[in-house]
């Protein structure tokens, strides 16, 4: 089986992040909190940190890997940048002049820089200011008409692409002068910041998830009416494939390699999209396996029954007596997954293993290493 | 009678499957609100095309969706004015307890004898397909109870008649 193991922290978990070295986890139960666990000797879970500062639900959490910093953002408008001095983590405010919810957040390659998405259809570039001690933000206006759902770092620390419920994908420019060097970009570094590189409208529908390959060669994001799109050659030019499936809409993508990428969404279980030799996308299988818990119909039971029954019966989900007519899905998450983190380390030139967590405040760590017909596309 | 509504409830049955995929989303218009969209219609980019399934004129089911909520109208068969009365004295008295329904709207849309209305955070705490199953029983029971209403009225009436015109006799 490709699920290694099913951690229950919450009811319900918005986001997570890993440790640089994935010995503890930072995660969003669905309120204005965000919980650290570091995994014991004994193979337990166990909370060390509750980071309170925000008040509303922290929407985006992220970890950076080489300075050990944590930055969340949240409905209320606000983002903290959390640096851990001896035992404590202490908040930093950042300036994100922002008058609706910040929505997504991520760490830059480099992490001198981060990106938020917000409500306020606009992009924040978020970096370091020395002299004044605190988080300054640069804004891209006027560029998205509707909400921005998720941002996604190039390679090369300058390309940002986001996705929006207008159902467009659009990759800016994010040069700031004074934090990024223009030698070390090529051909893109002549572009200022906030131009916007190119602007993809294939989805008729909202847009999620989008996320680079790699190499930066390709990126990858999906649409509500059950698409995924494929973008190669980023600039002036590019071409894009889009790929129909029969099953709910995606959330959430990450790429494992060039050639194989999981989708993560409303159906509860992760989808596998690999490319062949001449780099054609396609659907090929559910990673995990679907055992078919018997769906007997048996209809008319009294009404005064379901009266009494139904809250308790959909809030905990036992099922008693009445009849069950809907089928039960038998696969590691119970309900919609909303993101989905690879589980790289230092060292490795390709990542297996991934995590997800959903609305059934479930973190699944996944290994893809034990599925032979997988292992081709690696 | 199940039998033949069966395909209606297995096409609405289906219907709310997919679209029951709403997630938390705040609001764009207005600062720190997070309000179903489906209710606001502030953005129209937000909201979906609604789906009408019609069994026949007199029943009917309108779903409209978007990004963070799901409103479910329903309009249940009304053979004669005795159903009429009793399928609007029923479901104002359930309207008028939706608190213990979560679901279920306080008015009803124009045109529809009940609505519902799901949240994104009615999907968080219960199980979707248990929500689905509630919404497709509390429709297959509407008919029931109501035709089973009609049959005790009857019934009395008839008890009641008998009694008044037995001294005359």
């Amino acid at each position: 089986m490709a699920a290694v193991s099913v951690h229950q922290f919450a009811q319900c978990i918005t986001c997570h992040a890993w440790s640089p070295d994935h010995s503890m986890i930072a995660l969003c139960p669905n309120n204005n909190e965000v919980h650290i666990y570091r995994l014991s000797e004994d193979d337990k879970w166990e909370k060390i940190h509750v980071l309170q500062k925000h008040d509303q639900i922290v929407s985006g959490v992220d970890w950076s890997i080489s300075s050990n910093r944590i930055v969340t953002v949240s409905h209320d408008r606000n983002s903290y940048v959390w640096n851990q001095e001896t035992t404590e983590w202490v908040p930093t405010l950042v300036i994100l002049r922002l008058n609706r919810a910040a929505l997504c957040v991520q760490w830059s390659p480099k992490e001198n820089k981060f990106a938020v998405g917000s409500g306020a259809k606009t992009v924040c570039i978020c970096y370091y200011e020395q002299e004044n001690n605190w988080w300054v933000s640069k804004l891209i206006r006027k560029r998205h008409d509707s909400s921005v759902t998720s941002v996604a770092w190039h390679p090369n620390n300058i390309l940002l692409a986001t996705t929006s419920t207008d159902g467009k994908c659009r990759v800016f420019s994010t040069f700031i002068k004074g934090v990024d060097t223009r030698d070390s970009t090529g051909s893109s570094a002549d572009s200022k910041f906030g131009e916007q590189i190119m602007q993809i409208d294939l989805s008729f529908c909202w847009a999620f998830g989008i996320k680079w390959s790699p190499s930066g060669n390709t990126f990858a994001y999906v649409g509500h009416n059950s698409m995924i799109y494929f973008v190669d050659d980023v600039g002036p030019s590019p071409s894009a494939q889009s790929v129909a499936f029969r099953d709910l809409p995606l959330r959430d993508v990450l790429f494992i390699s060039e050639r194989m990428v999981i989708g993560v969404g409303f159906d509860c279980n992760p989808m596998v999209f690999t490319a062949d030799e001449r780099g054609l996308w396609s659907f090929l299988r559910f990673l995990d396996e679907r055992k078919i818990v018997s769906s007997s119909a048996r209809y008319g039971s009294q009404f005064s029954e379901t009266f009494g029954k139904f809250y308790s019966q959909s809030k905990y989900g036992t099922s008693n007596d009445t009849s069950e007519p809907s089928r039960r899905r038998g696969t590691a998450h119970e309900n919609c997954i909303n993101s989905i983190l690879t589980m790289k380390k230092a060292g490795d030139s390709i990542a297996t293993r991934f995590s997800t967590s959903g609305l059934d405040g479930k973190v699944v760590i996944w290994d893809l290493q034990s599925q032979k017909d997988l292992s081709e596309y690696l | 009678m199940a039998n033949t509504s069966r395909l209606y409830l297995t096409c609405i049955r289906n219907t709310l499957e997919a679209a029951m995929c709403l997630q938390n989303f705040p609001c764009q218009e207005v600062e720190r609100h997070n309000k179903p969209e489906v209710e606001l219609k502030t953005s129209p980019e937000l909201l979906l095309n609604p789906v009408l399934i019609c069994r026949n004129e007199a029943e009917k089911c309108l779903i409209d969706s978007s990004i963070n909520s799901l409103r479910i109208s329903l309009k249940v068969k009304q053979a004669d004015e005795l159903e009429n009365i009793l399928t609007k004295k029923f479901l104002r008295f359930l309207s008028m307890r939706a608190e213990a329904f979560q679901v279920l709207r306080r008015k009803p849309v124009q045109g529809y004898d009940i609505s519902f209305l799901v949240t994104n955070y009615h999907c968080e705490e219960m199980q979707k397909h248990k929500l689905i199953d509630f919404i497709v029983q509390f429709m297959e029971d509407i008919d029931k109870e109501i035709s089973e209403l009609k049959l005790s009225v009857n019934t009395r009436g008839r008890l009641v008649a008998t009694e008044f015109l037995k001294q005359f006799i």
